[in-house]
């Protein structure tokens, strides 16, 4: 029989080994893959909530496929997500209060937007001096083809009433302690646009629990944030809604601020289109190349304008160069874009990438600075080494 | 002696045991320091531990950042709250280099 004193014995042993070994075990813990099932490859921002990055690697594909998609979540994802019994309720102002189930949005005209989705937050990690907030760099970015009924549709079946001006979407995102709920909302213009969906489809498939099965919004052009997920309500409102994630959340100021300017909110508007904005894939940042000929590649997006032009210069902004734009492209998609550059000699070089849009918008040098790191879109850069 | 092993061998597992959650939370420990314990209790509550450690703000910054988090619902004791602040500041301050973050391996290689 054992006993306690000597099962003690052990365990109190193997414990004070534990305190030489727990150093190990953290370490394991940092380094230990990280498997996200239905996702590959991506930056890990946070594993709860979950927030994954697009590394510069897979802005190689015009559509990004599913499991190389961002992820941004504000809170705990659904525990439990239903088809069979998942609900939209649709109600506020409007005649015809309704609950529609998956088979009717099913039983809905299907339509297909091919959208560049893009968190207000992405870039925030260039921000100087920084900001609070997941700390994204190049992509929390990714285009998808976005399928499912119009909103609009939706809309039309319950009757809008005079009065409805705004168009609430609540989630069922999980809230932790006191955290407001994620509510947002979108004016009722842009809520009836034959390009705003209730999205059921990514990409030809039904969507992944990650993003937002069995159905989100999906307010092309605009700010992820926009997009709600694990939509159950949609509320018409006689005004903005004015929670948390509408006011003082997703807000920029209507004049520039100093860095390290405080917010007045009373002097702020809601995030709604992304900004201009290039960014350069490859070379990767910091590497080495051993060839003179450098293939200079990226993407260039601008929310619910055309990217017109993509320029390069690699010599600190003197001269630019136009980059060759990819064939394809759609209303509110990226565009790839690609320049062959032969280095004149060995040394070190920064190149850098501007894009210009059909609304005659021209990415900065230096991006609006405002605090929580909304909309950066400077100028991008990468340092790269040319061997001799 | 086969015993003793046995009994060596219960503790390992009981130790493998209580690590699985660290592992399995894919969370790593935030840096030593007066506060860890209690930071790290009142904020994995929520969320992990990388949401914190990629900042890289000012004191005041994390001030701000602490207060908010309090009001959302975070449990610290006020008599701690300062010392949270202090803690935050001196290990994610604006100067210290950007946190390296893993990437996800594709669970069909595994």
């Amino acid at each position: 029989m054992v006993s306690r004193r000597s099962f003690l014995k052990d365990v109190t042993g193997v414990v004070a080994a534990a305190g030489a070994i727990h150093p190990l075990l953290n370490w394991a813990a940092e380094n230990a893959p990280v498997v996200i099932p239905g996702e590959d490859g991506l930056i890990v921002r946070s594993a709860r909530f979950l927030d994954l990055e697009m590394p510069s690697e897979f802005f190689d594909s015009w559509i990004t496929p599913a499991p190389h998609f961002f992820v941004r979540n504000h809170m705990h994802e659904p525990s439990t997500l239903d088809a069979e019994t998942w609900e939209l309720k649709v109600s506020g102002e409007v005649e015809r209060p309704l609950t529609l189930n998956f088979a009717d949005l099913v039983r809905m005209e299907p339509h297909t937007v091919t959208n560049t989705l893009e968190c207000a937050g992405n870039g925030r990690a260039f921000q100087r001096p920084q900001v609070p907030g997941v700390q994204w760099q190049k992509g929390a970015v990714g285009t998808a083809r976005f399928s499912g009924p119009r909103l609009h549709d939706i809309l039309q079946r319950a009757g809008v009433k005079p009065t409805g001006k705004h168009v609430m979407f609540h989630g069922l995102d999980e809230v932790p302690g006191k955290v407001p709920p994620f509510i947002r909302s979108i004016p009722i213009e842009k809520a009836s646009d034959e390009d705003t969906l209730i999205a059921m489809r990514m990409n030809g498939e039904p969507l992944t629990r990650h993003h937002g099965f069995p159905a989100r919004a999906l307010v092309p052009g605009w700010i992820g944030a926009a997009s709600c997920k694990w939509l159950s309500e949609i509320k018409v409102l006689d005004k903005e809604f004015d929670g948390n994630f509408m006011k003082p959340g997703y807000r920029m100021p209507n004049h520039p601020l100093k860095p390290g300017d405080p917010l007045n909110l009373d002097d702020t508007h809601p995030l709604t289109a992304l900004s201009v904005k290039s960014i350069i894939a490859g070379p990767i940042d910091n590497s080495n190349s051993p060839s003179h000929s450098i293939h200079i590649h990226g993407a260039a997006w601008a929310g619910e304008a055309d990217i017109v032009k993509v320029e390069i210069s690699t010599d600190g902004g003197a001269t630019w160069e136009a980059a060759q734009l990819g064939r394809d492209h759609a209303k509110y998609a990226w565009r790839l874009w690609s320049h062959n550059w032969k280095a004149p000699k060995a040394g070190d070089y920064t190149i850098l990438s501007r894009a210009t849009d059909s609304q005659g918008r021209t990415q900065p040098e230096i991006a609006e600075w405002n605090p929580s790191g909304y909309l950066y879109n400077a100028f991008d850069r990468v340092k790269i080494h040319v061997e001799a | 002696m086969w015993k003793r092993s046995l009994r060596v061998a219960f503790a390992v597992s009981l130790l493998a045991l209580c690590s699985l959650p660290l592992l399995r939370a894919q969370s790593p420990e935030l840096p030593a320091g007066p506060a860890q314990a209690k930071v790290t209790t009142a904020c994995t509550e929520c969320h992990e531990t990388r949401i914190i450690s990629q900042q890289r703000l000012s004191k005041a910054a994390w001030t701000k950042e602490v207060d908010k988090m309090i009001k959302w619902g975070a449990v610290v004791d006020p008599a701690d709250r300062d010392s949270f602040i202090e803690y935050l500041s001196v290990n994610f301050p604006p100067d210290k280099a950007p946190e390296q973050m893993p990437r996800v391996v594709a669970a069909k290689k595994r």
